[in-house]
């Protein structure tokens, strides 16, 4: 899944002339947090709804910026950015080293789109997601060459369609696969698994 | 009164299938073993036009096809030719039957009917434009539609361990139906839908509510939730008619899913059922069967369902010469009593935890629908 995948667009922006009482009317207008600041067709800047809302407060520990008027004196002027070709991982993983909520998306120079927390957050869902009437298997793998292509091998041997297929380390030795089937017989695979020696952790197996 | 016909078991997905014949044939040989057994109304099939009424042309024509044996190449597209619904010869007049059952169901209530046992589908999986989980047409849909287009305002209630997705997505934007499904959670069972959240669209907003509920919940804890979620909804709709889903998969038997009910509970269900009906929907309740997947635990559920429909007294044992028939068919031994022996499965070491989270997902969703569905 890459960034231009998940980003939005068209984007909304406004100039560094623009009042912060404007950018702000805005803001809450569109209901969003975010706007990239461009002029002449370049980005150069980026403030939010916290940036404006700190300049305006007292409760700002330097003190509101009454000289603070325009978008030009209260934005970042070093913005982070990304490219629609960068994986969502990337995009997610600056987002989160930098603890920042966005980042506008440039392919030459040119604002293309944005990412914002939510639209990784529907990544997420989409990642999880129940797109298909499907059951669910859990199975813990040796971390080996192989050994996902053995459980996928047995499920296609039964025909069995797989949705979606997430997985993630577990200790040191091991991989957690978390497969959505077509099938509602869950129990029956799982049965037909663990004859095979797969340590299935979903559906669990019955002591009556 | 009772709907059934001897070719209700011609829906048949092979002799290995779980959905099988033979659960019917068990418990109509059991309630004539029982002397209870009255003669059924025997219903017409269901005409194609009627199942379109809830299914796309394309679905339908390509389920015609694949009963006269020629297989469009994009079957799997549509649910069909899969491990769990696989296509076999006249299936589709073996669904149009289970469908023409439940919607003359339909068309008795609405003929001034008070009671309808359909003793056959609940079809609950199919969608409008597939097949899905052991289920080719929704009869319940296609029964729900017949009473909505005749001005009733329709309460559907799912208690199959499945969530009930199929009559969930084909009512969801419409107002004048209330589907409600209690069912294990979609995190670790088929069909993975049936959150919360899913609370319907437009004038379906807040009339479709979704109970899942924890893995190895028992019977208090469903009780307890149901009781406080149903006739809530229920008094709330205020619907005509109530349309019952009567699966016995979460007797704590079954083979396919997790959760821990006994006969004990389900007769339960059942009587509270027919009270809610007289409470809240003019005394009018249509039941169909559905999931249930180990004949021992499913007969005695419908048997008691059978029984507690009619007010019947219940039998103290099963007939001895019926148990042997089977058990030797079987080549297992059946539980000889309609409950379950006490102390049936071995305690359950998350139990609180399991009653707290299901109390807590009751919460989330009367939060979720309160403001939709109390005005």
């Amino acid at each position: 899944m890459l960034v231009r995948d998940v980003m939005r667009h068209p984007v909304f922006t406004v100039g560094p002339e623009t009042t912060l009482e404007d950018a702000y009317r805005f803001l809450l207008e569109k209901g969003i947090r975010h706007l990239p600041v461009v002029q002449d067709g370049r980005l150069v800047g980026i403030i939010t709804d916290r940036d404006i809302r700190l300049a305006t407060s007292h409760l700002n520990p330097k003190g509101p910026c009454p000289g603070c008027t325009r978008v030009g004196e209260v934005m970042t002027r070093e913005v982070v950015t990304a490219h629609p070709l960068d994986p969502v991982e990337e995009a997610a993983r600056v987002m989160r080293e930098r603890k920042i909520g966005c980042l506008p998306v440039l392919e030459d120079e040119a604002l293309v789109g944005i990412v914002t927390g939510i639209d990784l957050l529907d990544a997420l869902l989409r990642l999880t997601g129940v797109t298909e009437p499907s059951g669910r298997l859990e199975v813990r793998l040796p971390d080996r060459p192989g050994e996902l292509a053995r459980l996928t091998g047995f499920l296609a041997e039964r025909g069995v369609n797989i949705h979606s297929l997430l997985s993630y380390p577990e200790g040191e030795e091991a991989v957690r696969a978390v497969v959505r089937v077509n099938t509602l017989e869950t129990h029956l695979l799982a049965e037909a698994l663990r004859r095979e020696g797969f340590d299935v952790l979903w559906p669990p197996k019955k002591p009556w | 009164m009772v709907i059934y016909r001897e070719e209700y078991r011609l829906y048949n997905f092979g002799p290995d299938h779980p959905f099988s014949p033979v659960r019917l044939e068990m418990i109509t040989s059991l309630l004539k073993a029982l002397g209870v057994w009255r003669e059924p109304l025997a219903p017409p099939e269901a005409t194609r036009e009627e199942v379109l009424s809830v299914h796309s042309e394309r679905l339908v024509r390509r389920v015609e096809a694949a009963s006269r044996g020629e297989l469009y190449p994009d079957l799997e597209h549509y649910g069909l030719g899969t491990g769990d619904t696989p296509v076999f010869p006249g299936m589709d007049r073996a669904a149009r039957i289970l469908v023409g059952g439940t919607l003359e169901g339909a068309r008795r209530i609405l003929a001034g009917e008070k009671r309808v046992l359909q003793l056959g589908g609940g079809l609950h999986h199919a969608q409008y434009d597939r097949a899905s989980g052991f289920c080719v047409y929704n009869d319940l849909s296609v029964a729900i539609r017949h009473m909505t287009r005749a001005g009733l305002r329709v309460a559907y209630v799912d208690i199959d361990v499945h969530h009930g997705d199929g009559v969930q997505w084909i009512h969801y934007e419409e107002g004048e139906v209330l589907t409600l499904s209690l069912h294990e959670s979609g995190r670790y069972l088929f069909p993975g839908t049936g959150h919360v959240y899913e609370i319907g669209r437009g004038a379906g907003l807040g009339k479709k509510l979704n109970l899942p509920l924890e893995p190895f919940t028992e019977d208090e804890s469903y009780l307890e939730v149901f009781e406080a979620l149903v006739p809530w909804a229920l008094k709330a709709f205020r619907p005509d008619v109530l349309v019952v889903q009567a699966g016995a998969d979460a007797h704590y038997l079954d083979p396919l899913a997790d959760l821990l009910l006994t006969a004990r509970a389900y007769e339960r269900l059942f009587r509270l059922l027919l009270e809610y009906a007289e409470a809240y929907a003019g005394g009018r309740v249509l039941f169909t069967l559905g999931g249930g997947y180990s004949l021992d635990g499913t007969v005695r559920v419908w048997t008691l369902l059978y029984h507690v429909f009619h007010g019947l007294p219940l039998p103290k044992r099963l007939p001895e010469g019926w148990l042997r028939t089977w058990e030797a068919r079987l080549g297992k031994p059946l539980t000889p009593t309609l409950h379950d022996p006490e102390g049936a499965y071995p305690e359950i070491p998350r139990r609180e935890e399991i009653e707290k989270r299901n109390r807590l997902t009751l919460q989330r969703l009367t939060e979720l629908v309160a403001p939709h569905l109390l005005h």
